[in-house]
């Protein structure tokens, strides 16, 4: 029996066809990972089934009935359950609370706690997802939120559950507990659905693999057949190399001394403390961590002028604290911000536009005070071709690419700017395998021509393999370091939780 | 006479507060749903004129309140309408009802009493009790059913959902349009108590003198809580007790004296800045994905 297959499913916006006779299925009791790069059309499947969009044509079986789904209240009562990549929490109400929303029990209106907690805790008991029930969501870690994320979801007694790249926001050891409750779920006969970029993991969980390309299903593989390449073929089109060749490092001057930092939040918490770290010309530095430990702290006090309680930021021996952002840029310091759309890029602007900001005042795009826009735009189609970012045009806004093509395209921008130091924060995050291998290549090509080189990452792998040094940051301080040689993803995964006694 | 004049400062302390109070928990209901409302004073001065008309009309003060509560959810439905169906901005919107409201009492009073700036006088009110007027108590009963509902029951959960984050209601199936629509009406509703105690046996044109902006103060100063809320309303409606009672035996000048509700009100919102917390989702129009 299958409990879900959906037939045919093809859905056109403008322009795209994001879904083209797509057919998947899922049996009770399996994991079922749906992989394809961005774009590719998995979103857009989740989404039908979901019921946040109707499909133009072919048809939806639960457990052999065919099913319109036209809302999400619709996909909920016939036991779907999606966990969302960005949580659908409400911060400030309590784990219970958060919960029952939508499904709550009552006397004539007035909310009744007891008998839901009682049953959440069983359920709670049953799939190895603890949480205190009192708590208020925002002050849950991430791991935390995400199995409130899941409770809603067995509360209202889904038997499909959806799972939109769950692992992206958690530690390596919170992964082993996620994938301990999937597998108690698949147990209990539910059927899961696993996006996810991450290859390693999808072999490690999947019984079955299905990888969208531009819309279509390519193939769907049994977990025996599948390996890590092949995936990465069929997800791309054409072989990938995952593996980072990269050349012995060859460290030089020291270009970043970071001295003693100590920072407050606007509440009081020390968010840095007494952090201290030093890069190299020619060497990748990989910050490993679990996120909210001073990571983004750490980046702005480098990248922007940012009041520190004490400590300093040595660029080349000079101290930058006094220095605003464009000096700073000015000086050499190159910078990929972890939110892109928040700081990397003007959305509505041109691609060209965007390929010069920060130095869009200086020669060659300014004569006088005028901006040179043949000279900007011929440019931006030298970059384009460069740095490979796939778009119709330079004249392209920027919100119409795609993520991986978006970075591209600050990555482009901030290679050419030629910095000294480039501080790379989450460069990847979000972004598919074709281009994460890219911006791979020019990290590495960065240490090369003897950049010093900050990466910031929550993606374990992407530090380990790509940094000469790796320091775990963790409240604020950095509390071991390793070279790339020693560092093994037990340990440093082990030391992103606070546990030093490996040391 | 030292004890009989705190008394009456404490009581009429509470009939100044009042209608503060209650605009200040109808915005709690309003922006806790996601919609600022500044057209407050607007409803107020709606309503001020509204009570008076219907209590003349039919000779009766329940008219009065069912003028006074109608003509609220009126106003309210316009908000409604502009900001959560059209996703007009909330602000322009408020600042288009305050306007209109000022022509809405004066063409109204032209019409109905021959006059543009005041109306008749109106004989139909409530009893008075200890020397004020007694709706001013109702108040007590509504602030814990505002608590109540807003923290204890179904539907205070999802309006309070909706207005904190719109996108997961609606991924759980619920409504966030229609819980607004309660929400903005619910300010409405309140600004209609309020012209219950305000000044109902005669309209003057600008007697709200600022309440619902005040109320707003309340509502932040509050942190968007029924209870604080209406706390800081009490706060605000006593410095201007104060100021009646007292001003000419003080020596500063009037206009000084005169000034210090609003004064404190900015005082206070100053001091509050950064530790009061508006719902995640206050003054953003919701609009499905695409």
């Amino acid at each position: 029996m299958t409990l879900l297959k959906m037939d045919g499913i093809t859905k056109v916006f403008p322009g795209v066809r994001a879904n083209d006779q797509v057919t998947f299925d899922l049996a009770p009791g399996e994991i079922h990972a749906l992989v394809g790069e961005n774009g590719a059309g998995k979103t857009t499947l989740m989404k039908i089934l979901y019921g946040l969009y109707r499909p133009d044509s072919g048809t939806i079986r639960l457990r052999d009935q065919a099913v319109a789904i036209k809302n999400p209240r619709d996909a909920i009562a016939r036991g779907i359950g999606m966990v969302h990549q960005h949580f659908m929490l409400v911060p400030p109400f309590s784990v219970l609370e958060n919960i029952i929303l939508g499904k709550e029990s009552q006397t004539a209106g007035v909310l009744r706690l007891e008998e839901p907690a009682r049953e959440i805790t069983e359920i709670m008991n049953r799939n190895g997802l603890p949480v205190d029930l009192t708590a208020r969501v925002e002050d849950l870690p991430v791991g935390l939120q995400q199995r409130v994320e899941i409770l809603k979801v067995l509360y209202r007694g889904a038997e499909v559950l959806v799972f939109d790249e769950p692992t992206a926001v958690l530690t390596p050891q919170e992964v082993v507990e996620l994938f301990k409750t999937f597998r108690m779920m698949r147990d209990q006969g539910k059927g899961l659905i696993f996006i996810s970029h991450k290859l390693d993991e999808v072999l490690d969980i999947a019984d079955r693999i299905t990888v969208i390309r531009r819309g279509q299903v390519v193939k769907t593989l049994l977990r025996a057949e599948a390996s890590k390449p092949l995936i990465a073929e069929l997800m791309v089109g054409k072989p990938v190399f995952l593996h980072v060749d990269k050349p012995p490092a060859a460290p030089g001057a020291v270009i970043l001394e970071v001295r003693g930092l100590r920072q407050r939040s606007p509440r009081g918490h020390l968010v840095l403390e007494d952090l201290s770290l030093e890069v190299r010309a020619g060497e990748i530095y990989g910050l490993a961590g679990v996120e909210g430990n001073g990571q983004s702290e750490l980046v702005r006090a480098i990248t922007e002028a940012v009041r520190l309680e004490s400590g300093d930021v040595l660029l080349e021996e000079q101290s930058i604290l006094a220095w605003d952002v464009r000096t700073r840029r000015d000086r050499g310091i190159g910078h990929i911000p972890e939110d892109r759309h928040r700081y990397g890029l003007l959305l509505p602007f041109s691609l060209a536009e965007n390929l010069v900001l920060g130095r869009h005042h200086r020669s060659p795009f300014v004569r006088g005070s005028v901006v040179d826009f043949a000279r900007m735009r011929a440019y931006a189609r030298e970059s384009i071709e460069k740095y490979d970012i796939r778009t119709p045009s330079e004249l392209t806004p920027a919100h119409a690419l795609s993520g991986g093509n978006q970075q591209k395209l600050i990555v482009a921008r901030e290679m050419r700017f030629d910095p000294i130091l480039l501080v790379a924060s989450q460069p990847t995050r979000g972004v598919d395998v074709g281009a994460t291998e890219f911006i791979y290549q020019q990290l590495v090509e960065a240490r090369s021509r003897g950049k010093a080189v900050l990466l910031v990452s929550a993606d374990l792998d992407e530090v380990l393999s790509l940094s000469d040094r790796i320091g775990v940051i963790f409240k604020g301080r950095i509390i071991r370091e390793f070279r790339q040689e020693e560092a093994t993803k037990e340990q440093v995964g082990l030391c992103m939780t606070g546990e030093k006694r490996s040391a | 006479m030292f004890f009989p004049t705190l008394l009456d400062f404490l009581f009429r302390g509470l009939e100044m507060s009042a209608p503060i109070a209650f605009c200040a928990l109808g915005a709690v209901f309003c922006e806790k749903s996601g919609v600022v409302n500044i057209a407050l004073e607007g409803f107020l001065s709606v309503t001020a004129f509204t009570v008076v008309w219907g209590s003349i009309a039919f000779q009766s003060v329940w008219m009065g309140l069912a003028f006074a509560v109608a003509s609220g959810v009126l106003m309210s439905l316009m908000h409604a309408v502009a900001t959560v169906t059209f996703r007009v901005n909330q602000i322009v919107s408020g600042v288009a009802l305050n306007t209109l409201a000022v022509g809405v009492g004066r063409f109204l009073s032209q019409k109905v009493f021959e006059q543009e700036t005041q109306s008749a006088a109106n004989s139909y009110m409530f009893p008075t009790v200890l020397h004020i007027n007694s709706f001013t108590f109702v108040l007590i009963p509504v602030v814990a059913a505002c608590w109540f509902v807003l923290y204890k029951t179904v539907f205070g959960l999802r309006l309070r959902t909706v207005g904190e984050n719109p996108e997961a209601a609606d991924t759980l199936g619920i409504s966030v349009n229609s819980l607004r629509y309660v929400g903005v009406i619910m300010s409405g509703v309140m600004c209609g108590l309020a012209a219950m105690v305000l000044y109902p046996s005669k309209w003057v044109n600008g007697m709200t003198g600022g309440r619902g902006y005040i109320a707003l103060a309340a509502l932040i100063f509050g942190r968007w809580h029924p209870v604080y809320a209406v706390l800081a309303a009490l706060l605000f409606g006593y410095a201007d007790t104060f100021r009646i009672m007292f001003e000419s035996k003080i020596p500063i000048p009037s206009q000084f004296v005169q000034m210090l509700p609003y004064v404190l009100a900015i005082v206070v919102l100053v001091a509050v800045r950064g530790k009061s917390r508006a719902p995640a989702a206050d003054g953003i129009p919701y609009e499905k994905g695409e």
